[in-house]
């Protein structure tokens, strides 16, 4: 190849990328705000469907900036809970995890007794995510006996991985 | 230029027909065997899929003559990529409904082999507007073929079917047809995707055999009608 033609077929894939990159920068701006407005009412939402529609966020706390940063591997937000008359209620886990199938956004609730409550998936992309979510996730919504849950085939690696984020919460709720 | 109309109408009806990408030639069966639990879910699939179709075939039509041969591949797969990012954002910003039913499967689309064979087969060799109604064509084409299956499967799956459970800004209306109790779970599970997939395929088939064999009948009797005839007209002479 001479060089002529290597530095025009550089410059050409050059200058798809780059605009391929403006293109998706452009659409990142439009959609950005309403993306996280989504995520945020997809988090209150799934407050209501753990701890009932009476319940509200009272205290929002990152785990990075904690005393806790760094110690958990799922863990990311911790949701203090309170009902209308400002009475702890429980607490909400944002946890995020991902394996071999995709990655699983959900929210771990624990009453304010340390009790395991339920889960709410804010966003599964897992290849199986159906199967995880109608042969599991289902099962363990509203079940204080999710370890005794059984796994449905196909669901294995999801389930597990779930498991393992409410396993994470049960440790740093008892902590 | 003067355009052929009968050209054009044969390449738009080949995808949904003739060369239908999920029934004739069998691309694409991953997403369609995970997507079409729901209508709702299907139409979704059929509209994110025949958009990025559409989008990437004008592009790499446009840029044919522009493209070197030997980053043809590499070009064409950014292109693709770059749509099917955007699609991707515009779903999980304004129907997140959508975007997390169909959830890995939006950013598969990048892989599907219709996409990128639809850019090497044909927009890279054809005119922006031919390639446009061959996107038309294949996506319609892949969208009906999805909705046939998920058809059948949210039929049987479920007794009935949901509209307004993704598309949330339709209301919510649940049709039941089959009794509850009657429905067959199966089909809103994988076996029962790949049971459905595979009778479509199979009727398909049938159909198409039947046709060969009506054909090949035919032409046999036509030449038994000529021999009949070459014979009668040397005893004639």
């Amino acid at each position: 190849m001479d060089k002529k033609h290597l530095i025009i077929t550089s410059i050409t894939l050059g200058v798809i990328a780059a605009s391929s990159a403006l293109l998706i920068g452009v659409t990142n701006l439009i959609t950005k705000d309403k993306i996280s407005q989504n995520e945020k009412e997809k988090i209150v939402s799934g407050i209501k469907a753990i701890f009932g529609n009476e319940s509200k966020i009272k205290e929002e706390s990152p785990i990075n900036e904690s005393i806790f940063a760094g110690e958990y591997k799922y863990i990311n937000y911790v949701y203090t809970i309170s009902d209308n008359s400002d009475v702890l209620i429980g607490y909400a886990f944002k946890t995020s995890g991902s394996n071999n199938f995709g990655k699983i956004t959900m929210l771990v609730g624990y009453t304010s007794t340390k009790i395991y409550k339920s889960v709410y998936m804010i966003s599964d992309e897992q290849t199986f995510a159906s199967t995880l979510e109608d042969e599991y996730v289902t099962k363990i919504t509203d079940n204080p006996d999710y370890q005794d849950v059984d796994v449905h085939c196909g669901a294995t690696y999801g389930a597990t991985l779930v498991k393992e984020m409410i396993d994470e919460v049960k440790g740093a709720v008892n902590k | 230029m003067k355009r052929n109309k009968g050209y054009t109408k044969a390449n738009f009806l080949k995808g949904i027909l003739i060369e239908n990408p999920l029934f004739v030639s069998i691309l694409g069966t991953c997403p369609a065997l995970a997507t079409t639990k729901s209508i709702e879910a299907a139409i979704g699939m059929g509209l994110l899929f025949t958009f990025v179709l559409i989008c990437s075939n004008i592009l790499v039509s446009l840029l044919r003559k522009l493209i070197p041969e030997e980053v043809r591949t590499p070009a064409y797969i950014v292109i693709i990529a770059t749509f099917v990012t955007i699609v991707k954002m515009l779903t999980q910003a304004f129907l997140p409904e959508l975007y997390s039913t169909l959830g890995v499967f939006i950013s598969l689309i990048v892989v599907n082999c219709i996409v990128l064979g639809r850019a090497e087969a044909y927009a890279s060799k054809n005119n922006v507007f031919d390639s446009l109604i061959d996107a038309l064509g294949m996506g319609l084409g892949y969208m009906v073929a999805l909705f046939t299956m998920a058809f059948f499967r949210e039929l049987l799956g479920t007794g009935g079917f949901t509209f307004g459970k993704i598309f949330t800004f339709i209301p919510t209306y649940k049709l039941q047809i089959i009794p509850k109790g009657y429905e067959i779970k199966l089909f809103q599970n994988p076996a029962g995707a790949f049971i459905v997939f595979g009778l479509i395929l199979a009727t398909i088939a049938c159909i198409k055999n039947r046709k060969e064999a009506y054909k090949a009948y035919l032409d046999k009797q036509e030449k038994i009608r000529k021999a009949q005839e070459a014979k009668n007209v040397g005893g004639n002479k």
